[in-house]
């Protein structure tokens, strides 16, 4: 891709929940192409949450205005009232561990996700992470928006204002640590397009089933870059969309909890670059590294080129010998 | 007893046959105003800054089927619930400010039968109810021959003093037959008066040339501290009942310096104006003798005050709501109110306030709504109104 189509599918696959806002319409055209929509949110302990998540999205998006067919919280065993909770508000609740019983119960995230997929109807499949203390509309309507209008998107990726640093109006498009240290350089070393997307480990996305059902789900912290890389090596880059969905407030995270996360990448990542042959064959090594930066509402890629120059061993160094053997003398 | 009597008891015999099966059907429908809580309640609305949350009110009203939902000069969302005849009008109102600031995280908890956050009782769950109100008439199909016309009232709590109401009542010129005041706590209440106020505010200042060394030189914590003392050794009277509260002292910022100013926040409230007035300008003597007594500089500034205002227990508005309440297994607690319904009843309309559901740690950034009892109180609202516009109400 060049750095103009690159531009050209930023302008045109990015959106903004503000651009949807006309929720009526939405309903309209969903009703027209005859598709349904699911809505699933995985939990484990979110009690403190979940709450508002059902109330608000149910409300809103079931009752107001009836964008969603269906909606799900399938759980990974919760000791709290998580369950409880969901079921007061309307959710359809499930243990994970009751869906698809013969192909056993494994412990995360991407399983619940999963089997999200056997057990809801809808032709899209929308995912909600609990965790949202500034839930809204937007979290749904906006990543389902791009499915519904464009029938060349596949899959719509979440992302969020992340206030760093406003001086000057200019503040760098924060994607979160883990993906600013591991895998927007990783990206930009292997997969220099998906680079394109601003926050590749959001847990928001949709998705249209007939995508979901093809790729495989890691049950850990690996689903998200595992959607992204199985989906960019079947369909290309145009598959995907990104909406920006505003500010997300969530729990923050550890350190040590962001290593885990990392090392749980890190092992998806590198089993793609074994699948899709980039180990045993791998390209030159791409030497520019891309951030974004946003600066009156418009995203803009930067790319700096990074070489990492290498100096030998010292002992190999004339000079150093030479140097080395006067002292001796 | 005149036939006129009969047909209104008759009426409201019918109307309170309906409770039950109100109660019942607004739980049916809880997702719409709780939602609606929750969305306005996380909105910071501090008084004089509830623009954000005001302007959800219009797209909710706009949304809820009222056609020209309207903001006016000073900042009140207003919407009409047509009525048939349209020939008056009944006023609900809920004000929309908070008195949590901006800077508070307004974050509100969702669990199954209760809601917590700041403001969510004060007046969130308030707001809401009158916000909803066009949909829940809906669900529950009833119609109105007088229009409802309800208000989000800005700039009503502290400072303010009901800025907001008293403007919006000044610019209205709708035959009312009564208005209403909303608030989210506490269940119960009944106000049927506005209560005499006075709140004022007193700043203290050390000034550039204090002499440290004289006799009793200190800083502005201890001469407040001896003013508290002061105000306090006031002798309010019995009858006309009164009271005296300090509710705010702000000085100093470490734990090694006299700090050189403070400021003292009270009120004081009273069944009788002569009091209030009295009290008033007591209150500017002493502070008077304190400054000259201590080379301090004492400065009373008048917040608020308002006068006793209110109708009778025995008004059928009072009398009508009681027995809604008992219908709605609600107890009554006569509570003279010192917000909006005091510029309601000045206004000449005879008004009222009620509380919509239980809570605990008001004013507290835990403050925690029970969503059990709100049937109950939206029944309650609901049934008042019906009787309002049957002419129930009426004297």
């Amino acid at each position: 891709m060049t750095e103009e189509e690159k531009s050209n599918w930023l302008s045109r696959n990015t959106f903004h929940h503000g651009e949807f806002w006309d929720i009526l319409k939405l309903v309209e055209e969903k009703e027209k192409k005859d598709l349904t929509i699911s809505l699933c949110i995985p939990t484990l302990n979110e009690e403190k949450t979940i709450g508002k998540e059902v109330l608000i999205l149910r409300s809103e998006l079931m009752e107001r205005y009836p964008l969603i067919d269906e909606f799900a919280v399938i759980d990974s065993g919760s000791q709290d009232k998580t369950l409880e909770v969901a079921c007061n508000y309307g959710a359809d609740t499930y243990l994970a561990s009751d869906i698809l019983p013969e192909v056993g119960d494994k412990r995360g995230k991407g399983e619940n996700l999963w089997k999200a997929i056997h057990q809801l109807k809808g032709d899209i499949i929308c995912y909600v992470d609990a965790d949202i203390t500034n839930i809204h509309p937007r979290f749904v309507y906006g990543l389902v928006a791009p499915l519904i209008q464009r029938n060349d998107i596949k899959y719509v990726k979440a992302f969020y204002d992340r206030p760093l640093n406003y001086s000057s109006g200019l503040r760098p498009s924060g994607g979160g640590r883990v993906t600013e240290i591991l895998t927007r350089p990783l990206f930009s070393l292997f997969y220099p397009e998906l680079t394109n997307v601003i926050q590749p480990l959001s847990g928001e996305y949709a998705a249209r089933r007939d995508v979901l059902e093809i790729i495989p789900f890691p049950i850990g912290y690996g689903v998200e870059t595992s959607h992204l890389l199985d989906l960019y090596y079947k369909f290309g880059i145009e598959a995907f969309a990104q909406t920006d969905l505003d500010r997300r407030v969530h729990r923050n995270q550890t350190t040590n909890a962001l290593g885990k996360m990392s090392f749980g990448i890190l092992q998806t990542f590198i089993n793609r670059l074994h699948a899709q042959g980039k180990i045993d064959q791998l390209p030159d090594m791409e030497t520019f590294y891309r951030r974004f930066e946003v600066e009156d509402g418009a995203y803009s890629q930067i790319v700096q080129e990074v070489i990492e120059e290498e100096r030998p061993p010292m002992i190999e160094i004339e000079g150093y010998r030479e140097h080395r053997a006067s002292l001796a003398d | 007893m005149t036939f006129d009597t009969q047909t209104k008891d008759s009426t409201l015999d019918n109307l309170l046959k309906e409770v039950p099966r109100q109660i019942e059907s607004l739980r049916s429908i809880r997702e719409t105003f709780l939602t609606d809580a929750v969305l306005l309640g996380e909105i910071p609305s501090p008084t004089y800054g509830e623009k954000d949350r005001i302007r959800l009110v219009i797209d909710r009203f706009r949304e809820n089927g009222l056609q020209d939902p309207t903001l006016d000069e000073f900042g009140n969302a207003s919407g009409i619930v047509q009525g048939s005849s349209g020939n008056s009008t009944i006023l609900v109102m809920a004000h929309a400010d908070s008195v949590f600031s901006a800077d508070t995280r307004h974050v509100l908890e969702v669990g199954s039968d209760f809601i917590t956050g700041p403001g969510i009782a004060d007046n969130a769950i308030g707001l809401a109810a009158v916000v909803a109100l066009p949909k829940l008439l809906s669900h529950l199909n009833i119609k109105f021959k007088d229009d409802i016309l309800l208000v989000a009232n800005v700039k009503s709590l502290g400072r303010a003093n009901m800025e907001g109401t008293r403007g919006f009542l000044e610019t209205m010129s709708r035959p009312t037959k009564a208005g209403i005041c909303v608030e989210g706590a506490t269940q119960g209440r009944l106000s049927y008066s506005g209560l005499g106020t006075l709140r004022a505010q007193i700043n203290l200042n050390i000034p550039s040339d204090y002499d440290w060394s004289s006799f009793g030189a200190a800083g502005a914590i201890s001469h407040l501290n001896r003013l508290i003392n002061q105000l306090m050794e006031i002798s309010l009277p019995k009858e006309p009942k009164s009271k005296m509260t300090f509710g705010g002292l702000t000085a100093g910022s470490s734990f090694n310096t006299s700090p050189r100013a403070g400021r003292l926040r009270f009120e004081i409230t009273s069944e009788g104006d002569e009091v209030i007035d009295d009290l008033e300008k007591s209150l500017h003597e002493i502070c008077e003798q304190f400054s000259l007594e201590t080379g301090t500089e004492v400065r009373m500034e008048i917040v608020a005050k308002r006068q006793n205002c209110g109708i009778p227990f025995t008004h059928p508005l009072v009398k009508t709501t009681r027995a809604i309440m008992h219908e709605a297994g609600i107890t009554p607690k006569v509570d003279p109110s010192t917000g909006d319904l005091n510029a309601i009843i000045r206004a000449g309309h005879p008004g009222i306030t009620l509380g919509l559901t239980t809570a605990e740690n008001l004013r507290e950034e835990n403050e925690t709504i029970h969503l059990e009892p709100i049937y109950a109180g939206l029944a309650q609202l609901i049934t008042l109104l019906q009787a309002i516009d049957e002419g129930v109400c009426e004297i």
